[in-house]
């Protein structure tokens, strides 16, 4: 029976870890009084630089509005949770914060697939799921009214956007031939999935259509392709960092004021233009912000973003992380208590006064935003144009 | 040599402590929290590819990282036929165990001509060509927008039936699913054909002299370990209701690895605990989500050097003092 | 066009050819494969950041400084963790390597924060080359390039401690036998690949611009296709292997598609090895 005590004493010290997993709750400790608020993104792997982002934001909206004396007399205190943009590990992120540190309200995730695995379990769990970063459509087609209760997305989804920068383009800069070079994930092909659409109403043809990975580097054989194709502007969907490399690549192929950037990725981004401003100048975006937007909340937030991180100029997913921070106080405020069930029926009714203007749910509870059409122009973005981005959902 | 091949009657007392294990797990549930349930079921996810890998390396000799692509390609078919055609779970589990297999069989053409290194590398090359069909076949699997709202399992023959939908009911199944691919495990490396795959590991020249075709055994321990593996992908997909091209991500395939050669490669137990210690420990170390990641990988290096064979070694070994040794194939050089 | 696009695939190709070169070696003297080899890709190129950036040194000066930054902690982990793998096996190898690689990268992250950086030097100015313009800095990585593995190929050929290094790679008990410091060889050739790996990192930080702990991931997984093409050991192979892998990626993307172009190494690995099962050069003795 020497086996069996074996067998027996191995299967405790197993029981006894997955206890010890479960039994601590975060080192951040909150004080009994403290409103916990869970941010869970990838915070360490290939996507941790949005994680950080994210995380800087939600922090400094923490922090100012403990300065400012918390909500209803209690404290912020935030718990960060690390998904690695994968289900998995997101999953259980959640699971934790749920089931060990008994939070209530969680911000998450950046990535899509992951986002989508928690619906359900904060569905069960009745915890009120913000999301400040996730693109794909289905995640508030099931929301609000689509089933789901508890999930909010703060986050313009791209059905608007990608009309409103195909029309400026088509009948204010002439352009007939684009070139396609987006980010290879949901956002990125959801976007251009979404501009296909609208490329037969505005005369629109597309000459060539790469995706790069957020990793890619190196981008002079596509803008080699593009040089010689006719193509009159790069149709692009992506981020701050890819943005950056593609305008000091298209300065290395001598595209600089030959080709025009025009989509989204963070073009307004004072860095990005900095990186190759002859490239720049001309560019158009549809974005939700941009540091440079002109109202006494976001110049404050940009302000203090840079003196609390070393001079960094915040990007939109550190700003929709703050925003939606505020955004969740403001719910509390509303509903006068921490009540996750009070503050999600407070959530879906608010009229917030955002930094861009004001924000409200529609049935799927997502956020009806303002977005704006900026073009650069010597250097400086110049805005063209503010629209709401308003979903058409699918009949069921 | 492994302890399973040894007299039948030491054989017995296994299974019966096999039962008792299996009997405290059944009622685990009683007192463990959700959070703690969905640690388990996550490493249940990870111990089916896990006991492939162990199958090919631990008694083949091959070091597969084939396996989380195989595991990617059970996940998507799983959710396919759920999704377009609402089958029973039974029947895209088994089509998730299937169609890795029939896949591997192609691969093992380039792949089995190889040793060592090149054998490793031509594995992890499967992932990303995996990856890179994933991602592109986007009429099929919607490429990186990725599916999603894959129905939970539905427990019945063909129509109607019991959907599982709790963290305990998913994790009565997988509890199902890991006795019977332990059970699985234990019947190919109990069988003839088990015992030629260890003779292979051993010396691969010396088992083709005595008259079996080695190329045969390696190919069966190449597609059993993809079915093993797909099963993994077919369970992990009905749990979070969605995939995507993620799924073919490094960081996968390093926890299965992490499962199996930080467990103990080789022996039956060791993917089972390393399935829950690693993957406990790194949910125990989320108390400082800062530095999380620099002291996991910390242990991951100082493990090698303490538990050089798998800490299945020193947790028996604490019991039963000296306990036969297990003879590995080393790679390498 | 096509000039084009072979000058672009031979400027990174040199890049994966300078990193996986590292790799080589550390794997025909250990061998074991570093699966934290971008890590220290990664750590070059933060660390002439962080010279850069902080110290307000200029690029120039920020290069020497890197390699001796990762010279030194490549000598703290040489000396402690790989030297210590002549004697395990294979696989627990990887474990230990990819216990490294997450440390590393994470350790960056904790540093520095996870954001990106952005890296600020290099000579970015383009230059006519036979008709066409391209960056200074693309011609300076292709001469780096070519000059280190000429110091490679004198150092493992010629110098005495190349011999060494070739014995341990051929056998290590007969290395013992002979009373060779084994301990020694390893550690030096570890430190070796490595500073080529930052090397590279720093040739290739003006051009990537953007710093950040994963950096170095993609580039691992290159460098295994690169160094198993290249016949794991073989110098030449290994500079060849790059220049092809960077040629048919540059090729895939402008007319396959850049969605594309990270499958071609492992693509390419698979056609080379079904091919060659061992590489475009057979190196049965190592080097």
């Amino acid at each position: 029976m020497k086996t069996t005590g074996r067998r027996i004493f191995l299967m405790l010290s197993a029981v006894c870890g997955v206890s010890l997993a479960g039994g601590l709750p975060s080192a951040a400790r909150a004080a009994s009084g403290d409103i916990k608020v869970g941010v869970i993104g990838p915070m360490t792997g290939a996507n941790a630089p949005y994680g950080s982002l994210a995380w800087r934001g939600a922090s400094l909206a923490a922090k100012e509005i403990n300065a400012a004396g918390g909500v209803l007399g209690h404290k912020i205190k935030l718990v960060r949770g690390d998904s690695q943009c994968t289900p998995v590990e997101g999953v259980l992120a959640l699971q934790r914060m749920i089931s060990s540190d008994h939070i209530k309200f969680v911000l998450g995730d950046i990535c899509s697939s992951a986002t989508l695995a928690y619906e359900p379990i904060v569905e069960n769990a009745k915890v009120l799921l913000l999301n400040a970063a996730s693109s794909d459509p289905t995640i508030t087609y099931k929301a609000g009214v689509g089933g789901y209760k508890w999930t909010f997305r703060n986050y313009p989804t791209d059905e608007q956007r990608a009309g409103i920068v195909l029309k400026y383009a088509s009948e204010k800069m002439h352009i007939h031939k684009v070139a396609i070079l987006s980010v290879d994930n949901d956002y990125g092909r959801g976007a251009i999935a979404l501009s296909k659409h609208f490329f037969h109403r505005y005369g629109i043809t597309a000459v060539s259509e790469d995706y790069f990975q957020a990793s890619t580097t190196e981008f002079l054989p596509e803008l080699n392709k593009i040089k010689n194709s006719g193509a009159q502007a790069i149709l692009m969907y992506g981020y701050a960092a890819s943005s950056r490399l593609v305008a000091r690549q298209m300065l290395e192929s001598g595209l600089a004021g030959k080709i025009a950037l025009i989509g989204n990725g963070d073009f307004t981004n004072p860095q990005t233009i900095a990186a190759a401003p002859s490239v720049l100048n001309g560019a158009v975006e549809a974005a939700a912000w941009s540091p440079d937007y002109n109202s006494a909340r976001s110049k404050t937030f940009v302000h203090d973003y840079e003196a609390a991180y070393r001079g960094e100029v915040p990007q939109v997913h550190a700003f929709t992380h703050w925003e939606t921070i505020n955004l969740l106080a403001a719910a509390i405020r509303k509903a006068g208590s921490v009540d996750p069930a009070a503050v999600r029926r407070a959530l879906a009714g608010i009229t917030f006064d955002g930094a861009t203007g004001v924000v409200k749910f529609d049935s799927h509870d997502q956020a009806d935003l303002p977005m704006i059409l900026y073009q650069v122009e010597n250097g400086k973005p110049v805005i063209k144009g503010v629209f709401r981005t308003a979903v058409a959902y699918p009949k069921p | 040599m492994p302890r399973f091949t040894v007299a039948g009657q030491h054989f017995a007392g296994q299974l019966a402590s096999g039962a008792l294990i299996i009997a405290c797990l059944a009622l685990f549930p009683l007192v463990a929290s959700s959070y703690q349930l969905s640690t388990l079921i996550i490493s249940m996810v990870f111990l089916l590819p896990a006991l492939g890998l162990n199958l090919i390396l631990g008694y083949a000799g091959m070091l597969s990282l084939a396996q989380m692509g195989f595991f990617g390609v059970g996940g998507y078919t799983s959710a396919l036929l759920a999704m377009h055609f609402g089958t029973p779970f039974w029947l895209n589990f088994s089509a998730a165990c299937l169609v890795p297999a029939l896949l591997a069989i192609p691969l093992a053409i380039p792949a089995l001509r190889l040793r060592h290194t090149s054998f490793v590398m031509c594995t992890i090359a499967f992932v990303f060509i995996l990856e890179s069909v994933s991602k592109n076949w986007v009429g099929l699997t919607r490429g990186d927008m990725g599916l999603s709202s894959v129905p939970r399992p539905r427990i019945g023959l063909w129509s109607g039936g019991f959907i599982v939908h709790t963290t305990v009911q998913y994790y009565y199944l997988g509890l199902l699913l890991c006795v019977l691919a332990v059970a699985a495990l234990v019947t190919i490396v109990r069988s003839p054909a088990g015992r030629y795959m260890i003779a292979i590991r051993e010396d691969e020249v010396l088992a083709a002299s005595i008259g079996g075709r080695t190329w045969h055994y390696r190919l069966a321990a190449f597609v059993l370990s993809a079915a093993f593996a797909g099963a993994g992908g077919s369970y992990y997909v009905h749990y979070v209701t969605v995939i995507s091209p993620s799924v073919f991500d490094p960081t996968y395939t390093n926890t299965v690895l992490v499962v199996v050669l930080g467990g103990g490669v080789g022996t039956i137990m060791g993917p089972i605990l390393g399935g829950v210690v690693f993957i406990a420990l790194s949910e125990v170390l989320r108390i400082a989500p800062e530095l999380r990641m620099v002291v996991y990988g910390l242990i991951l290096t100082t493990s090698v050097f303490l538990f050089p064979k798998g800490i299945v070694e020193p947790l028996t070994a604490v019991l039963r003092g000296a306990i036969p040794s297990r003879a590995r194939g080393s790679h390498g050089r | 066009m096509l000039q084009n696009l072979l000058t672009d695939g031979l400027v990174i190709g040199s890049v994966y050819a300078l990193v996986s070169v590292g790799m080589t070696v550390i794997l025909g003297v250990l061998g074991q494969i570093n699966f934290a080899h971008g890590e220290y890709y990664m750590a070059g190129a933060f660390a002439a950041w962080w010279a850069i950036d902080r110290l307000g040194l200029s690029y120039i000066e920020s290069i020497p400084l890197a390699i001796l930054i990762v010279a030194v902690l490549s000598l703290v982990i040489g000396y402690v963790v790989m030297q210590r793998l002549v004697d395990v096996s294979f696989d627990a190898g990887i474990i230990a390597t990819l216990g490294i690689s997450l440390l590393l990268q994470n350790g960056a992250t904790l540093l520095f924060g996870g954001t990106y950086q952005v890296f600020d030097g290099g000579w970015l100015a383009p230059m006519r080359v036979l008709g066409e313009d391209i960056a200074q800095q693309r011609i300076l990585i292709v001469l780096v390039t070519l000059a280190v593995f000429g110091a490679l190929e004198w150092l493992v050929r010629k110098s005495s401690f190349g011999k060494q290094m070739r014995a341990v790679a051929q056998n290590v008990e007969c290395c013992h036998v002979l009373g060779l410091d084994v301990r020694r060889v390893v550690l030096i050739t570890f430190i070796l690949g490595t500073t080529l790996a930052a090397l590279s990192g720093v040739m290739t930080a003006p051009i990537t611009m953007n710093i950040y702990g994963a950096m170095g991931e993609a580039i691992t997984l290159k460098s295994f296709a690169v160094i198993v093409m290249g016949g794991m050991g073989s110098i030449g192979g290994t500079l060849l292997a790059g220049w092809v892998l960077g040629i048919m990626e540059s090729l895939v993307a402008a007319y396959v598609g850049l969605q594309f172009r990270d499958a071609v190494a492992f693509t390419l690995l698979v056609l080379v090895l079904m091919w060659r099962p061992s590489g475009f050069f057979n190196t049965k003795a190592r080097y």
